[in-house]
């Protein structure tokens, strides 16, 4: 049986980065797309879409840390996927983003924590899933 | 940002940004160290926000007073920002002592960094 309460470990610290860029783009999106819609909508709803990511990789990864993996192994190869998608068509197609999005140019303007972060939610979740199994078992 | 050393509010302010890289850097080295957190890191984090409360009643007042940041909206989200991260990061860990916990202070010490410089440039003109 999982704990009910997340254990302490790295995921805390993840869940702190993945409140923080909930937030930030979040923030950022509303403001932009409410006082400035016209600049450049594409990327103000590409950072409204990350905004939502994060706000659900927070709660994947809430969820992975006490047992239920399913959601988070999903959720952070979309948000990788995301990534790597905005970061690639802000590059190739430059007049879609006349202003930046949270993930243009692979996250640059927040030094690119925006493509690590999923990596390191990834390599996190696998070694959660290979310490799940020996816990349980060690329960029983 | 050098306009920022000619008034009291923008010298507040790099104040603010300073200590919390260091407080930033300290939490990284206690991380790295592997051992629970220690109370002064705590301490460290409260001082912190005591400074960051300070600057935002003064940024309070100076709106009060007439003075307008130049990106408005954004300015007043950053000022939010600054006092409400370290308690919501501070709560999060705060039945937490384990080596992962002073990450979590790292981490929001360095967002709170950001935060600070984003406030100087949205306040704009020469501060």
């Amino acid at each position: 049986m999982p704990d009910s309460t997340p254990r302490s470990g790295p995921h805390k610290v993840l869940l702190t980065f993945y409140a923080l860029f909930t937030l930030a783009a979040g923030a950022r999106a509303a403001v932009q797309l409410l006082t400035q819609y016209d600049d450049a909508p594409v990327a103000y709803w590409l950072s409204a879409a990350a905004a939502v990511t994060y706000a659900a990789g927070w709660v994947a990864i809430r969820r992975a840390s006490v047992g239920h993996t399913g959601f988070a192994s999903v959720m952070l190869w979309v948000e990788l996927a995301g990534v790597l998608t905005v970061g690639t068509l802000s590059l190739v197609q430059r007049h879609w983003f006349p202003d930046a999005s949270v993930w243009s140019d692979y996250g640059i303007g927040y030094g690119f924590v925006p493509a690590v972060l999923p990596i390191a939610g990834l390599v996190w979740l696998h070694r959660q899933k290979q310490q799940e199994p020996a816990r349980a078992g060690a329960d029983r | 940002m050098q306009d920022a050393l000619h008034t009291s509010l923008g010298q507040l302010t790099l104040v603010a940004a300073g200590y919390a890289a260091l407080v930033a850097v300290v939490a990284l080295v206690v991380t790295a160290r592997r051992v629970p957190r220690p109370t002064w890191l705590d301490h460290m984090v409260w001082i912190l926000e005591l400074l960051l409360v300070v600057r935002a009643v003064a940024g309070v007042g100076s709106m009060l007073n007439g003075q307008r940041p130049e990106e408005m909206s954004a300015h007043v989200g950053y000022l939010v920002a600054a006092v409400c991260v370290l308690p919501i990061a501070m709560q999060s860990i705060a039945e937490d002592r384990g080596t992962w916990s002073s990450g979590v202070v790292t981490v929001a010490a360095l967002a709170v960094a950001v935060v600070a410089v984003r406030l100087q440039m949205t306040w704009g003109h020469g501060a």
